[in-house]
């Protein structure tokens, strides 16, 4: 297993390396500079020069480049223009913070959705499974930015139970900071309640139609023991490959969630690093990203054989 | 579940109790330093122009006057300027402030590792040059030019440049490297939670410039409460509900919620004008618009008082000059804008010699500027008249692109604020071959520019402003629609709250219990 987790991820290394060049050159080939933003509309030729000059952005590009990948081969990656922090702990520091929401959220939607999809599927056609298909395609439906508002104005606003903005991490304050997740937890939650219902239900459906099942129920095993060991077990593998991808897009950046509720996190430090054309903050945070996709694929992988021991690690 | 929100109810009841000191405000960015006049935007100026000073600033009106200095001597041929500093004022830290710290502060800014955003305006590249500068004694700093200047003392008190304010040598650190602003206003630097907010703390040693109300930069700056929280806050629609819920106290808010929220029971609703300017540029080099005739047609195309009213939600009036209406150069001269005149618009059309061109208007849609609506209003009035005008939407830093390279036809626009009237007109004004992005380079009207930039005469100067506004609005290398106008919503238990020049200024801002 050791060896496969290795060879997966030499394997990611060219994905990374063209994530990095492409990175790189796309966000260069984007009008507007980060010294024209720090200068703004006082940007006389002579000071946009020499801020140029400054920040290393008179070099040529594979200069610029040559430095940035030398630099990334000894694990830095470098230093944000607009806030002067190194890129890397910043993006940690971020990443946690995203993380935290992340997970809880799609852990308790896979708590949810999973044996409800799998109760729909079992009970097709019947107003249980059209109530739950339903419930699923309107959350899948509603945006994240208008259910989180939804959520702010009613526990926020009208309740009075949560706060409406801010932000305090867990390890300062633990119950302050519990409370000021419940609702962006809870907007993910929401929405990934619809994509993992429908693709656990799809599933499911697929397996109950399959001959062995009809053979285990002619066998006499209760519908329990068919929905468990038997159709589950097999059905689950498209629905972890889901999670897998759901996780993996989540982690990269919940830019929306977090900017409405004001949350400091990854995503909204790579949208305000795009708009501020921070060339070191947004290669870093996709190259994160990247990173992490891969990460959580090999782990969803690996786990496979959990499942389904037809599948090995070879 | 009972007791979960019970707990969160005795909490938000605690949070209460503790916010009754601390004032929490609304940043739409995080700030970019803490150091004054360098990696700056206008949220970094506000914050840092709480805890720092210099020797000179602002006025409500825009005036300069003394406020580390307790006055200013200028010579007869006016090329020394000697500041006699106030007495009892103290850093945060404790220590004195001396002539030495002025001078220490004015070298360090000068020292070009510093990157100091003003460095260009004082060093000689841009005409002005701080020949000397020196400290005869500890209570006078003394400070010599190339040529007398009518906008030095306006340099030196300028936000962008952080009030060329003075500083404590310990607010750097050993190796030179920057550390946190120990300066002497009215806040202590508290806690930066980048990304997520920052802490001022109230300074109980502050010694406030003379007045008995707070005057922009001047005038009485006491600290009335503990903390001023800042949080970083980019959304409108977070914001409003956090207005609304009471978690914030002041914020700056669109046009489009001023009306809901002035008429909340627990918030108050104050528009000021500032002199940011908004419009509609042009590229006096276009092939098409470097007829003056079209240009004068658009002017003459569009109903200045309905398009501001409708971006503005009826808060402010048009104004089509340069100088922004709460100047004192603004005069019954800068009232005379553009006519709203269809069919003289259709017969300019003609005279030009107007085919149906394709003229395009850049425009963004950032929440604080009425970029996109100003445009499509305009396009609307435009067509109306039968020019062909088209709409193309791009994101602010490709926007700022075009500009910085004179890449446009028409942009909708707006020029962040500058006091002076002069300094105003030399923000649009230049020659284009040099400088891509200014729009008007009429070599008559440079001249009268760079004449206002050394008379210091008040009454002079309006001619020389009331000439170039006459020839803007003939000339027509632009469209100003109005100014901006800062509309701030804040808590009816904060009182005293008044913006200033787009900029909360949260000293002489107390709150309830």
């Amino acid at each position: 297993m050791l060896r496969f987790a290795l060879t997966r991820i030499l394997m990611a290394l060219p994905t990374l390396l063209i994530v990095a060049v492409s990175v790189f050159v796309l966000i260069r080939l984007i009008p507007g500079d980060p010294a024209q933003l720090m200068l703004g509309d006082l940007a006389d030729p002579a000071s946009l020069a020499d801020l140029r000059a400054r920040l290393g952005l008179d070099k040529s590009l594979p200069v610029q480049f040559g430095i940035w990948f030398g630099n990334l081969l000894q694990g830095d990656l470098g230093q944000s223009i607009s806030s002067q922090q190194a890129v890397l702990p910043l993006i940690l520091q971020r990443f946690w913070i995203s993380a935290q929401i992340v997970l809880v959220a799609v852990f308790l939607a896979c708590l949810v959705a999973v044996p409800a999809g799998v109760i729909a599927a079992w009970r097709q056609n019947s107003t249980l499974d059209l109530g739950l298909v339903g419930l699923a395609t309107l959350l899948l439906s509603i945006p994240t930015f208008w259910l989180g508002l939804l959520l702010l104005l009613f526990f926020g606003l009208k309740l009075e139970w949560l706060p409406v903005v801010g932000y305090v991490s867990i390890s300062e304050d633990a119950t302050r900071g519990i409370l000021y997740l419940v609702m962006p937890i809870m907007t993910l939650f929401l929405h990934e309640i619809g994509v993992l219902l429908r693709m656990a239900r799809a599933s499911t459906l697929e397996v109950l139609r399959l001959d062995y099942i009809t053979h285990a129920r002619a066998k006499g095993l209760s519908e329990g023991a068919v929905l468990w060991r038997h159709a589950f077990k097999n059905a689950f593998g498209p629905t972890w490959t889901l999670i897998g991808l759901v996780l993996g897009n989540l982690l990269g950046g919940i830019a929306v969630v977090e900017t409405v509720f004001t949350i400091p996190g990854l995503g909204r430090l790579l949208v305000d690093s795009i708009f501020a054309r921070d060339y070191p903050v947004i290669q870093g945070c996709l190259l994160f990203v990247a990173f992490t996709y891969v990460i959580v694929n090999l782990v969803i992988d690996l786990c496979y054989p959990i499942f389904d021991p037809r599948v090995t690690a070879q | 579940m009972n007791r979960i929100l019970a707990s969160a109810f005795a909490l938000a009841l605690s949070a209460g109790a503790v916010q009754a000191q601390t004032l929490t405000a609304v940043l739409n960015a995080d700030m970019r330093s803490s150091n004054p006049g360098v990696n700056r935007d206008d949220n970094t100026d506000m914050i840092v122009l709480h805890v720092v000073e210099g020797l000179v600033g602002y006025d409500e009106g825009g005036a300069v006057g003394p406020l580390l200095a307790e006055k200013v001597d200028i010579s007869q041929d006016g090329k020394t300027y000697t500041f006699t500093l106030r007495k009892g004022v103290k850093f945060h830290n404790g220590a004195e402030l001396t002539s030495a710290d002025a001078l220490w502060s004015w070298n360090r800014y000068m020292d070009p590792k510093t990157d100091w955003r003003c460095l260009g305006d004082l060093d000689g590249r841009n005409g002005l040059k701080v020949v000397s500068a020196t400290a005869p004694d500890a209570n006078t700093f003394v400070m010599e030019l190339n040529a007398p200047n009518a906008l030095f003392l306006d340099t030196l008190a300028r936000t962008d440049c952080g009030g060329t304010a003075i500083i404590h040598k310990d607010s750097v650190k050993a190796d030179g490297s920057w550390d946190k602003p120990i300066g002497t206003g009215p806040f202590t630097f508290g806690e930066w939670k980048r990304g997520q907010s920052v802490q001022l703390l109230a300074y109980s040693g502050y010694a406030s410039p003379k007045g008995d109300k707070p005057d922009g930069m001047l005038g009485s700056k006491r600290p009335l409460v503990k903390e001023v929280r800042f949080m970083v806050i980019p959304d409108a629609a977070t914001v409003k509900a956090g207005l609304m819920s009471g978690s914030l106290d002041i914020a700056s808010v669109p046009a489009s919620d001023a009306v809901e929220l002035k008429a909340h029971p627990r918030l108050n609703v104050i528009t000021v004008t500032n002199p940011v300017r908004h419009g509609l540029i042009m590229q006096t080099r276009d092939p098409v618009l470097k007829n003056v005739k079209l240009r004068q047609a658009i002017a003459a195309s569009i109903d200045f008082p309905e398009l501001v009213a409708n971006v503005t939600d009826n808060l402010t009036k048009p104004n089509n000059s340069p100088i922004y209406t709460t100047s004192k150069y603004f005069g019954e001269v800068e009232k005379q804008g553009f006519k709203y005149d269809p069919a003289r618009a259709k017969k300019l059309l003609q005279e030009a010699g107007y085919k149906g061109e394709k003229i395009v208007i850049l425009a963004n849609k950032r929440s604080t500027v009425p970029s996109f609506n100003t445009a499509v209003i305009a396009q609307q009035m435009m067509q109306a008249v039968g020019i062909n005008a088209e709409i193309e939407v791009l994101e602010w830093a490709t926007q700022l692109d075009r500009y910085n390279k004179g890449n446009f036809q028409m942009e909708s626009f707006s020029y962040s604020a500058r006091i002076d009237p002069a300094l105003g007109f030399e923000q649009i004004s230049g020659p284009k071959d040099k400088q891509p992005r200014k729009v008007w380079e009429d070599p008559e009207a440079l001249a009268l520019i760079d004449k206002s930039m050394v008379v210091s005469d008040p009454a002079e100067r309006q001619k020389i402003f009331d000439e170039l506004h006459k020839r803007f609005i003939e000339q027509v290398p632009s469209i100003f629609t109005h100014n901006d106008i800062d509309i701030v919503a804040h808590s009816k238990r904060a009182s005293g709250v008044k913006p200033w020049m787009s900029k909360l200024l949260l000293w002489e801002v107390s709150v309830a219990n």
